[in-house]
Formats: C-alpha cells, sequence, structure tokens
C-alpha cells in the first residue's frame, strides 16, 4: 500500500471514526465541563474539619434555631433543629441561605463612623430645651432595646422610639378556629414550624380580597370585596347579621354563619394582617382573652435596668422635637413609614441609621452605617408574636463582620456615657438568678431545669445555641390589643385598593433565593404591581408595560402584571420599605399607564 | 481502492485502541498512599470494626479518615517488624505528623454528603458505597483524573461505565439512580451546596 494524500486522509478519517467508538471524546467532554468548574477565581469551599454549631436566626422575629454545618469555622450550610420546642425543625428559605448574607453585593460596606459620632455628640451638646435624642428600635424586646432605654434614659429627654408593638402573645396550640383578616398565617406570620405543628388542631377561615398562599390553604376562604372586613367583623360580634354582612362583602351567608358559630363554641383566636388593627378587639368579645390571646411575657432584666425609659410608639412623639434620630434598622422588623418620621424631626436633626441595605431609611438618612448582618452579630431574639412563653436564646455569631461595621447598641451606650459592658451576660445571670424555666441545650437535645446548672454552664450553654423556656406561668389576659391609629379614609378619586403581598422585603436575601423564586415567578419580584384585567384594560395597561402606583403619598415606578385571580378593584403590591413609604395600613391607590 | 479501506480500518483499529487500552492509563495518574495500611489486620488481629476508627462526632457530624491521635493510642512503639509499620512510626508518629491520607471518596466541592443520614437513618453498610475495603491486605493506589480533579472511584473503575457494578460509582446519577430505586426523594438543595 503506497501512503498517498488519500490514504493519509482515510486513516485520518478511520481515526475519527474510530475514536467516537470509544469513551474517550464523551469522557473528555464530561471533564472539561468539571475542569471549567475549577478555574481560578470560581469561589470553592474550604476544605478542613466539618463540625456543626448551634445558634439561631435573626432574619425574622421568629428566630428559629438553626444547625450549621461549617467546613473549619466557615458555616457552608444551615438547617433547622429538630428538638426546638417552637421552631420545631423548620426553616425557611431564607434561613437555610442566611449565611449568604455578609457576602451579599449588595450590603452596605461601609459609612463615615467618626464624621457621625462627632456630628451626634455636637448636636446632643448643643439641642435645645425641648429637643431631645431619640432611638428608633425596629424590633423591640431584644436586651439591646433595654441598652437604648437605659441609655435614653441616662441622657436626660432621650426618647425610645418602637413602631406600633402588640402587646399580646397568640396560643395557636390552644385554638380550634382561627379567623383571620388577612393574616399571612402560612406564609411568614409567627414561627414557621411552630404555626404547622398546631395547624392539625384548627380549623382556618381566611377572609381577604385575593387568595393568597394562606388562602389557599385554608379551610374556608371568603374572598370578601376590599375594605368589607368591618362589616364581616360586625357579624362576629353580633352587631349585624350575617346575612347583612354576606351583603356587604359579597360572600355567601352561609359561610359566615358557620365562621360566627365555631367562633361561638371556642375556643377561638382572630388574627389580622396588621398586628395592631382594631379588629383584634373581637377577641375580647369571642372570650378569647386569657386564653388563646395572652400577654406577652418577657425574660427577667437585672433589677438595674427597670429605671429605662418607657417605649414610645413614633405617633406619639412630639412634633418637631427630635435632634440627634438613631435608627437601628440592622434587623428586619416593624417599618415605620417616614411620612410619619419626618413631622417629628428638628429641623436640623441629625438622623443616623444602622443598616445593611440602602432600601430603607438609608434613603432619608444624613449617616448610614454599616450593621452587621446575620450571622455576624451577638443578638438575643424575643419571644414571637405566637409563642406565649418567656425565651431568651442568643444568635451566636457564626462568622466574624467581613466589613467594618457599627454596633448601634454600642454607639448609643457611649453616647449615654453608660458603663460598658457584656449586656447579654447581665440578662443572662439576671434570668438564672430568677432560677425559673428550662434550659435546652440543641447539641444534645437535653433539657435542664435551670436551678440545676450554674451561672458558667447557663451561659456557656445559651452560647452555644441553647434556649431558655419559662412556660410556667399562667396565661394572663394582655393589656391593650388594637393602636390607636387610626385608618385612612377614602378616596373617590383614588380606586383601588392596596393589597401588600410578599411583606418580608425589607432586607437582603440571597441571590440564591432570586433565583429560585423571583425569577421564576413563584413570588413577586419588588417593583411588580398585580391586577385584575378589567382593572388593566380600563387603564390601558399591558401585562409587563410600565405603570405608576400613586397612593396619594407618593408614586412608585413598576411592572404591571394581569392576573386573572386579582379580583376587580384591588391591586397588588410588594411589601417593602419604598411601599410601606407609599402605603398605609388601609390605603387605597390609582394604576396609571407609564 | 483496497489501500483506502486499509487506511480507514488501520486508522479505526488505532483509534480504538487507544481510546479502549491507552486512554483509560493515560486518564488517570497514579499516587501511592503515605502508609501500607491494612484493613484486615486491624479487623482480624485487633478486632477493629469500621465505626471505631471511622466514627461519629458526639454533635453527629461524620469524623471522616481518623487523625494520627487514634493510631498512636496503640502505635505509640512499633508493632511488628514491616517496612510499613517502621515507616509509619519514623515518618509520623514519632513526629507527630499527620499522614496525607488521599481520600478516595472524596465528593467534589459542590457537594455534600451526610454519612449519618446514611447510615443511621438508611442502614447503609459501610461495603455498599466503598467495596469490602475492610477485607483488603493494604491500601490500593490513589488513582486521580488530572483533568477534573477526581478521584477514580466517583467516576467508578471502567471509564466506560459499562458493566459498572451496583454503587460501583458515585456520581451524581449513582446518587440520583440510589435514592429513586428507594423511593426517597432527590432534590438539588438535597447535596448541592
Amino acid at each position: 500500500m503506497k501512503t498517498t494524500r488519500r490514504n493519509l486522509f482515510k486513516f485520518v478519517g478511520g481515526t475519527a471514526a474510530g475514536a467516537l467508538l470509544t469513551p474517550a471524546p464523551w469522557r473528555l467532554i464530561t471533564d472539561t465541563a468539571l475542569w471549567s468548574e475549577n478555574w481560578p477565581g470560581i469561589p470553592r469551599p474550604a476544605r478542613g474539619e466539618i463540625r456543626a454549631r448551634f445558634t439561631h436566626c435573626t432574619l425574622c422575629p421568629a428566630g428559629c434555631a438553626v444547625r450549621a454545618r461549617c467546613v473549619n469555622s466557615q458555616p457552608v450550610s444551615l438547617t433547622g433543629v429538630r428538638p426546638h420546642p417552637i421552631s420545631q425543625g423548620a426553616l425557611c428559605p431564607w434561613g437555610i441561605a442566611g449565611h449568604h448574607l455578609p457576602y451579599h453585593p449588595a450590603r452596605v460596606r461601609q459609612g463615615p463612623l467618626k464624621e457621625a459620632l462627632a456630628e451626634v455628640a455636637r448636636a446632643a451638646a448643643e439641642r435645645g430645651a425641648g429637643e431631645r435624642v431619640a432611638v428608633l428600635d425596629l424590633r423591640p424586646g431584644r436586651t439591646v432595646s433595654w441598652t437604648y432605654r437605659r441609655a435614653m434614659a441616662a441622657i436626660g429627654n432621650g426618647l425610645y422610639l418602637t413602631p406600633r408593638q402588640p402587646a399580646y402573645a397568640i396560643d395557636l396550640a390552644a385554638a380550634k378556629t382561627v379567623i383571620s383578616f388577612g393574616a399571612p398565617l402560612f406564609d411568614g406570620w409567627g414561627t414557621p414550624g411552630n404555626v404547622f405543628a398546631a395547624r392539625a388542631g384548627f380549623k382556618l377561615f381566611q377572609i381577604e380580597p385575593v387568595e393568597s398562599r394562606t388562602a389557599a390553604l385554608a379551610d374556608v376562604w371568603l374572598p370578601i370585596r376590599p375594605g368589607a372586613e368591618t362589616a364581616v367583623a360586625g357579624a362576629l360580634a353580633g352587631e349585624t347579621t350575617p346575612a347583612d354582612a354576606a351583603r356587604a362583602a359579597g360572600v355567601d351567608e352561609g359561610a359566615i354563619g358557620a365562621m360566627k358559630e365555631a367562633a361561638e363554641r371556642g375556643p377561638a383566636v382572630v388574627l389580622a394582617a396588621d398586628p395592631a388593627s382594631p379588629l383584634m378587639r373581637l377577641n375580647a368579645k369571642l372570650g378569647a382573652l386569657g386564653h388563646t390571646v395572652v400577654a406577652r411575657r418577657e425574660a427577667p432584666v437585672p433589677d438595674a435596668w427597670k429605671k429605662a425609659a418607657p417605649a414610645t410608639e413614633v405617633s406619639a412623639a412630639p412634633e418637631g422635637a427630635i435632634r440627634v434620630l438613631l435608627i437601628d434598622e440592622s434587623l428586619a422588623g416593624g417599618y415605620v413609614p417616614w411620612r410619619e418620621i419626618a413631622p417629628k424631626l428638628a429641623a436640623n436633626a441629625v438622623v443616623v441609621v444602622f443598616t445593611s441595605t440602602g432600601e430603607g431609611y438609608a434613603r432619608h438618612a444624613r449617616y448610614v452605617l454599616p450593621a452587621p448582618v446575620f450571622p455576624e452579630a451577638a443578638e438575643d431574639i424575643g419571644p414571637a408574636i405566637d409563642t406565649p412563653a418567656a425565651v431568651f436564646r442568643i444568635a451566636a455569631p457564626l462568622v466574624t463582620p467581613v466589613v467594618p461595621v457599627a454596633t448601634p447598641g454600642e454607639l448609643a451606650a457611649r453616647i449615654a456615657g453608660l458603663a460598658p459592658g457584656d449586656a447579654l451576660r447581665e440578662r443572662a445571670d439576671a434570668i438564672h438568678k430568677a432560677g425559673r424555666g428550662t434550659l435546652l441545650s440543641y447539641a444534645d437535645g437535653k433539657s435542664t431545669p435551670v436551678k440545676q446548672a450554674s451561672a458558667d454552664d447557663f451561659w456557656k450553654t445559651l452560647n452555644q445555641g441553647g434556649c431558655w423556656m419559662d412556660d410556667s406561668g399562667k396565661k394572663e389576659a394582655p393589656g391593650k390589643l388594637e393602636s390607636s391609629a387610626a385608618a385612612e379614609p377614602p378616596r373617590d378619586d383614588l380606586p383601588l385598593a392596596v393589597v401588600v403581598a410578599e411583606a418580608r422585603r425589607d432586607g437582603l436575601e440571597s441571590p440564591l433565593l432570586s433565583k429560585l423564586d423571583r425569577e421564576s415567578n413563584l413570588r413577586m419580584a419588588a417593583g411588580r404591581v398585580a391586577l385584575s384585567p378589567a382593572d388593566a384594560r380600563s387603564n390601558g395597561i399591558e401585562n409587563g408595560g410600565r405603570c405608576v402606583l400613586d397612593t396619594g403619598c407618593g408614586r412608585l415606578s413598576a411592572v404591571a402584571r394581569i392576573d386573572p385571580g386579582i379580583p376587580p378593584g384591588v391591586v397588588e403590591v410588594v411589601g417593602g420599605p419604598r411601599v410601606a413609604d407609599l402605603c398605609g395600613a388601609k390605603s387605597r391607590a390609582r394604576v396609571v399607564r407609564a | 481502492m483496497i489501500g483506502g479501506k486499509i487506511a480507514f480500518a488501520s486508522g479505526m483499529l488505532v483509534a480504538l485502541a487507544g481510546g479502549w487500552l491507552a486512554f483509560p492509563r493515560i486518564l488517570y495518574q497514579t499516587r501511592p498512599e503515605p502508609v501500607d495500611f491494612s484493613h484486615k489486620i486491624h479487623a482480624e488481629k485487633a478486632g477493629a470494626k469500621c465505626e471505631d476508627c471511622h466514627s461519629f462526632r458526639d454533635d453527629g457530624t461524620y469524623a471522616g479518615i481518623p487523625a494520627l491521635d487514634k493510631c498512636s493510642g496503640c502505635h505509640t512503639v512499633a508493632m511488628g517488624t514491616t517496612a510499613a509499620e517502621k515507616n509509619f512510626i519514623d515518618n509520623y508518629v514519632t513526629p507527630n505528623r499527620e499522614p496525607a491520607w488521599l481520600s478516595y471518596a472524596r465528593q467534589p466541592e459542590n457537594v455534600y454528603f451526610s454519612h449519618a443520614a446514611h447510615v443511621k437513618l438508611g442502614h447503609l453498610k459501610c461495603e455498599q458505597c466503598h467495596g469490602n475495603e475492610g477485607g483488603a491486605t493494604g491500601l490500593r493506589p490513589y488513582q486521580w483524573d488530572p483533568i477534573s480533579g477526581y478521584s477514580r472511584d466517583i467516576w467508578g473503575r471502567p471509564v466506560d461505565r459499562i458493566g459498572l457494578r451496583t454503587a460501583g460509582g458515585m456520581k451524581m446519577d449513582d446518587c440520583v439512580d440510589c435514592h429513586r430505586r428507594q423511593g426517597l426523594e432527590y432534590s438539588c438543595l438535597g447535596c448541592h451546596k
């Protein structure tokens, strides 16, 4: 056989054909893909010893117990803790991805700390007789909240401000009937594990115009007309007949009658989307006080702390009197719309916000300082709304702060000249001294009466993710159920009732979650509004088109989604500070084409 | 014409031989383990069980390959006259230096695997995934693929994965197949970080 050019090509062709019949090319394709996973610049978790550490999530007031799988000391995954008596092993998607937050690209990473401190000290020293220094605490009930209160008492004429806070707790396990006026019971209300553990024991009537996730999972959903909650509440209170309420709300009379009957049979509880809503007064009529609605209990505090400043709702603060306002927005909690805060500020007020996100008060403050995020800071978490027992649990840090952070509690204490100390340790010692309750250690799942643990062991266990719980006390009726906040009067030029969905959009969230929910349309993304086809048509709005939400308090540019599941007369918006600044509890709006 | 067919067939034969015989040898690099450890001797003479050395910690996490402390409890001095024993004592126990064991079953960076879930809840035997390592008189050389960075045990012994025994590999497909057979859940975040 001669070596010709043609034969050479045939040899090469044969080689190529033969190669396809071997594993080599197919394996090399896989290997090349895997090789690309190891290119420089691709983040790789450290190799090292695997350890489990325990802490509590601070992303919402539920404070679920967290088991962190750590490589060396770096957390690489978070899960719930099964023996936890409240969170019952559950952890929501935000909690599962919580360890990503310190590295979030949108995190506030730097701020003029020295300049802010100097300006606050100057303004506090120069303030006039009627001018006040104030702290706004968005998550009251923590030990640092007591530090703020002590600081404001020490500073003289100081104000400790909070959002509207319910003074009650709900004992879902004791309820056989739950009547919810739009409360997102299965979508972020209370402690998810606790709610789902109690689910089999109660019948849920969900009253709201839109079929929310909770409405979809309720035993009975009453799709009322927007704003007809008062009529339904009147029927439950016996002030109107079920027939009248059904006519006003546009629902079946039989459903209202059945709900009233179940509520009267008891034990029942009424919940509202706004925990401070006047609808909560129904609980008194249904005999729920002291049974399913009980006074909120707090863990003991040192005696020396009890001369602290009282908590004041922002609405009760004097107008134009606040010269220095420190806002602790480090943990998501109740957001007070800026339009309620602005009138309380003096003309030359210094506003300093401690935050991790530029979305909230950072838009209004003179100084924005980076605050620690979960799981960087040692914090305690008070009882959630569905926890009748007093609890004390510490979010032990899992990582050291990855940016230089300013701790608001330390700063407030420094401004007031409080003696430096470890407030968490002092509180733990006070709880230990009281000698009540039990201490649960997650690592071994053991419960120990506090009396049997030494003060040091008690503190050590708390820092290893333990939880103190005092459920021995008698149930007491709460003092106050509703807030004095008045509902906004209806306006003819604002034809749509605003329904806030996705209320937990007030902080950072892992980019992984954005991929899982918002980009897949499982949840509405920020900057979107949902309208019924009829309302969209009448305003010339197209699906996916730009529109403007106008509430009379302000305007927000958004992308419209036309949803046949939204009834006419309703606009559904995504929660968050920007929307809270625009929309009150009973807000109305109009949506126009941009 | 015939010459052309011969050329084509020759090319095919060369490629087939290269792909089936030479490629697996070229693909994998081989490295010896630092110590010639015999599972069999430890099981038979010392009566050790898998979990005596490959244990779970109190917090439920899996300790993996035992640290030197575990070995030096018995091997404070040489327990025999073999070259392997001398190497172990002289190079590791006496200078208190951890052997750099090469793990055959290490999963890639983007995956975590819970031994506790599989052993304690699933009641799997060690051999079901790792083969009969406990009966081996020595440690086989560690083979790894320098392109992907994975151990050969992850892919499975046959380079084409044809005739792979049950649980003969530790790729994602193998995990999913086993979960599917057992009627268990399998979702992305179950294993991927």
